[in-house]
């Protein structure tokens, strides 16, 4: 399906004017056939033109961005089915959904709920994305009003849910400029939607149960000028989800069917087990994914799953290797040494800060592996240990010659001691008993 | 029609039963076949599979079990033979695991109480079970016999191999017909050389299930999702030292951080729901036996697999 560069030269404007970054249109042509660059960037192209180039040129999964400003986000722009192929890219958006028919010191508490919850997991902070505000009093007014309440209180990515445009537009009066997702479009109504998101240069989503039809819409709603799309399956059961999504990304990837390289929507809230959904949309390739406010419980696994699922199977999170202090140590301060794996090092932080007992952090650089695999791996030694004692000049902020090492790194503590001349005291196995550990064996 | 999707898929995973009703020599009263997908799971409905299997974790020993578990359950965790009949009756699992862990005490040498617990839980419920022997490979020999044994005819699914450990556990499975799980660290690779080694010593191919072993939820689950997707498409592209079933269980979802650590209030329920996200994004990953420890979880992973197996599903056309 591919253009050559040559056939997508033809269809650029050719006043070689550099606006898109490149020298010349041929070199602007010539990206876009290797799926370099985005047509988007040529400001001179016209509808007819994207609509063709936009299809075959792009990645293949078009990268639509949600809201603007800080808590705005983008998704699409995935090439595998598998993340081990690669990594997935872009995590999915979730979404508070919210009626206009609730009270508005409801939608204010849920707002002000996605606006300020964060779970903070390996040093990141884990937060919703947005509000989504369905249209079911069916009253343009009512719709108006809540989604202005929401804006009154946050700068939130929105998601319109309404069938009337009249609604719709009179919502777009209060956030049209922040590029809200409206959904959705369907074979009946979607000139009049079209016309609503190019005015407001918002992306739009469209809905069939049928992946054919589905495209179809798609390529008519490009045809009427519109790009930025994401598509909702209508799943009626979390099989039909699963099916109807893979399909999608398979297709899309594979350039078998360009008019369906769009992320995936999907609103678990109508579905029959909405925490389910959520879980399945994760890993199976949804992009905007909008549910009932979350209790705790499902909220920390939703969200700790996501960020499992778009972590790069080849990137570890990594701190950087070095000397970290807890709390402000002295002279005698402890020092515990462990490796530099994220998830180890949080989770030692952590249960050294409850401590309250001031000290000092060795990082030695395990390339991302925990204690245990590093350990299995070979990948922590005495010679890193020793190293890294040297690197980040311990012996000058410490009096004392004395390593803590974690009860994993037990098998390796004589040859630590030999290869750095320091005591090694061998710490528990599971960091949650550090305190205990350190009021016992450090301080008598 | 765009809708048709092609993933050049060339084979089928192999088809492993568990457990044997009165018609094939065992006492159960069901006997579930696992298997026999030929694409990605839920993809299309496979004839004869009925979903993942839900598989309740119980042990003779529960000193050490998550207090979490322990105050769900209460006093009945002390008699496992109890503690299996209402995971059948009240709590709706579709099998037990037994994991012996009076075994792993220092100096365990009492062989011939193994016998007596796997027959009074197998007297206690009529599902299939799993049975997880010792892990000190002084005294395998004789506990995996001795469970084998207590187990003839049952076709129980015997645990766990390990590439420096699998003769033992071998030897007894084949000497009374039962099945093994074979795990290995989190690599497809070594997953298969556990296999190629178990099969050069005669295990049947259906008589395996892999475990690529499962870090819970926040603690390596990606990686162990990545190898179960691995697996499966090894598998379904031709290579049949891989293609058993899997099973998945995030032993330590119940004390990674988030849950040990959670307000009292809500414990309960974030163990729950770390054991059902990882269960089901699991069995989305291929994984057909998916085991847990809390009660809670069952019906919950029990509703979602129904959902999960709808009729044929309409892709496009018409
Ligand atoms: C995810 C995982 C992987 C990931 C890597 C993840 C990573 N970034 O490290 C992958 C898939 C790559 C992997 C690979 C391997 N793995 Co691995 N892996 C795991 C798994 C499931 C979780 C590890 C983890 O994230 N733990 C969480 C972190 C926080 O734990 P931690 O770093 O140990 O920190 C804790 C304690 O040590 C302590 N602590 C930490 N620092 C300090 C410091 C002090 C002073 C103190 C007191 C305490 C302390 O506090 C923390 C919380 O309690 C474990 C199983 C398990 N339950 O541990 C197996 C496991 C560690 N892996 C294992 C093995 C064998 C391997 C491989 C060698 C297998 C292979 N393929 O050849 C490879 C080696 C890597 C390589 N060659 O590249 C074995 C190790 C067996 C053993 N006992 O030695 C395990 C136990 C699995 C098993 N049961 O078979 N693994
Ligand atoms: S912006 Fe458009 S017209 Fe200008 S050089 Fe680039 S491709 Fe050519």
């Amino acid at each position: 399906m591919a253009l050559k560069a040559l056939d997508i030269y033809k269809l650029l404007p050719r006043k070689n004017c550099k606006e898109c970054g490149d020298p010349t249109c041929l070199t602007f042509a010539m990206k876009l056939a290797g799926g370099k660059t985005d047509v988007d960037l040529c400001p001179y192209l016209d509808d007819a033109a994207k609509a063709v180039l936009g299809a075959t040129t792009r990645p293949p999964i078009r990268l639509v961005k949600l809201g603007i400003g800080e808590r705005s986000f983008a998704v699409g722009e995935e090439f595998v089915l598998y993340r081990h192929e690669k990594t997935f890219y872009h995590p999915p958006g979730i979404l508070f959904k919210i009626s206009d028919t609730q009270t508005t010191e409801d939608i204010q508490a849920i707002t002000t709920r996605v606006r300020d919850e964060s779970f903070t997991r390996v040093g990141v902070d884990l937060r919703f994305n947005g509000i989504a505000i369905e249209n079911t009093s069916g009253t343009p007014d009512t719709f108006a009003r809540a989604v202005e309440t929401v804006e009154k209180i946050a700068d939130l990515p929105l998601v319109l849910m309404a069938r009337d445009p009249a609604a719709l537009s009179a919502a777009l009066m209060h956030c049209g400029t922040y590029r809200p997702l409206i959904h959705a479009a369907t074979p009946e109504n979607y000139k009049e939607f079209c016309a609503l998101a190019k005015n407001h240069s918002c992306p739009l989503v469209i809905k069939a149960n049928n992946i054919d039809t589905l495209a179809q819409l798609a390529k008519d709603c490009t045809a009427n000028g519109m790009q930025d799309l994401i598509l909702d399956l209508l799943p009626e059961s979390l099989q039909a989800f699963i099916v109807r999504s893979t399909t999608i990304r398979q297709l899309a990837i594979t350039r078998a069917a360009p008019d369906l390289g769009y992320p995936v929507f999907l609103d678990a809230s109508v579905m029959e087990m909405p925490d389910a959904a959520i879980a399945l949309g994760i890993v199976k390739y949804a992009s905007v994914i909008i549910s009932y406010p979350l209790s705790p419980a499902t909220a920390r696994a939703a969200l700790t799953l996501r960020q499992n699922i778009y972590t790069d199977p080849q990137k570890p999170i990594q701190m950087n290797p070095g000397l970290y202090r807890v709390g402000d140590p002295k002279k005698d301060a402890p020092v515990l040494m462990t490796v530099n794996f994220s998830l180890t090092f949080f989770t030692l932080q952590g249960y050294l800060e409850s401590t309250r007992v001031p000290c000092f952090m060795l990082i030695v650089d395990t390339e991302g592996l925990s204690v245990l695999t590093a350990v299995a791996a070979g990948k922590l030694s005495e010679m890193l240990v020793k190293d890294s004692i040297k690197k980040f000049a311990v012996e000058d902020e410490v009096s004392h010659r004395k390593l803590i090492i974690p009860g994993y790194a037990s098998p390796l503590s004589g040859r630590i001691e030999e290869a750095t001349g320091w005591k090694v005291l061998v710490g528990p196995r599971d960091a949650a008993e550090i305190s205990d550990f350190l009021n016992e064996e450090w301080k008598q | 029609m765009v809708s048709d999707v092609n993933f050049g898929w060339s084979s089928t995973i192999v088809k492993v039963i568990l457990g044997a009703t009165k018609t094939n020599g065992g006492t159960r009263r069901l006997s579930y076949q696992i298997g026999g997908g030929t694409t990605l799971p839920f993809l299309e409905g496979t004839p004869d599979f009925s979903g993942p299997l839900i598989a309740f974790e119980i042990c003779d020993d529960p000193q050490n079990w998550s207090s979490i578990v322990r105050n769900y359950c209460q006093d009945i965790v002390n008699d496992c033979g109890e503690w299996a009949h209402a995971a059948d009756s009240v709590y709706g699992a579709d099998m037990i695991r037994l994991y012996l862990t009076s075994t792993r005490q220092r100096n365990f040498s009492d062989i011939a109480s193994v016998g007596k617990t796997v027959e009074s839980v197998l007297s206690k419920t009529s599902l299939p079970l799993i049975i997880e022997g010792s892990n000190e490979s002084t005294i395998d020999s004789e506990v995996f016999l001795k469970c084998g044994e207590a187990g003839e005819g049952e076709r129980l699914l015997l645990g766990t191999a390990e590439a420096g450990r699998y003769r033992s556990i071998a030897a007894a499975a084949m000497a009374y017909n039962h099945s093994v799980i074979a795990q290995s660290p989190i690599d497809v690779n070594l997953a298969k050389q556990l296999n190629i080694l178990l099969k050069e010593i005669g295990v049947a191919r259906d008589h395996i299930v892999i475990d690529p072993y499962t870090g819970s939820l926040g603690y390596g689950f990606e990686y162990s999702y990545s190898a179960m997707e691995r697996i499966r498409f090894a598998a379904l592209k031709g290579d049949a030292d891989l293609a058993m079933p899997v099973i998945c269980s995030a032993i330590d979802s119940l004390t990674v951080k988030e849950v040990r650590d959670a307000e009292p209030a809500i414990q309960d329920d974030i163990a729950v729901q770390w054991e059902f996200t990882t269960g089901l994004a699991a069995a989305a990953a291929g994984a057909e036996i998916i085991c847990v420890r809390h009660p809670r979880t069952i019906p919950l992973l029990r509703k979602a697999f129904t959902n999960l197996k709808s009729e044929k599903t309409d892709m496009g056309g018409q």
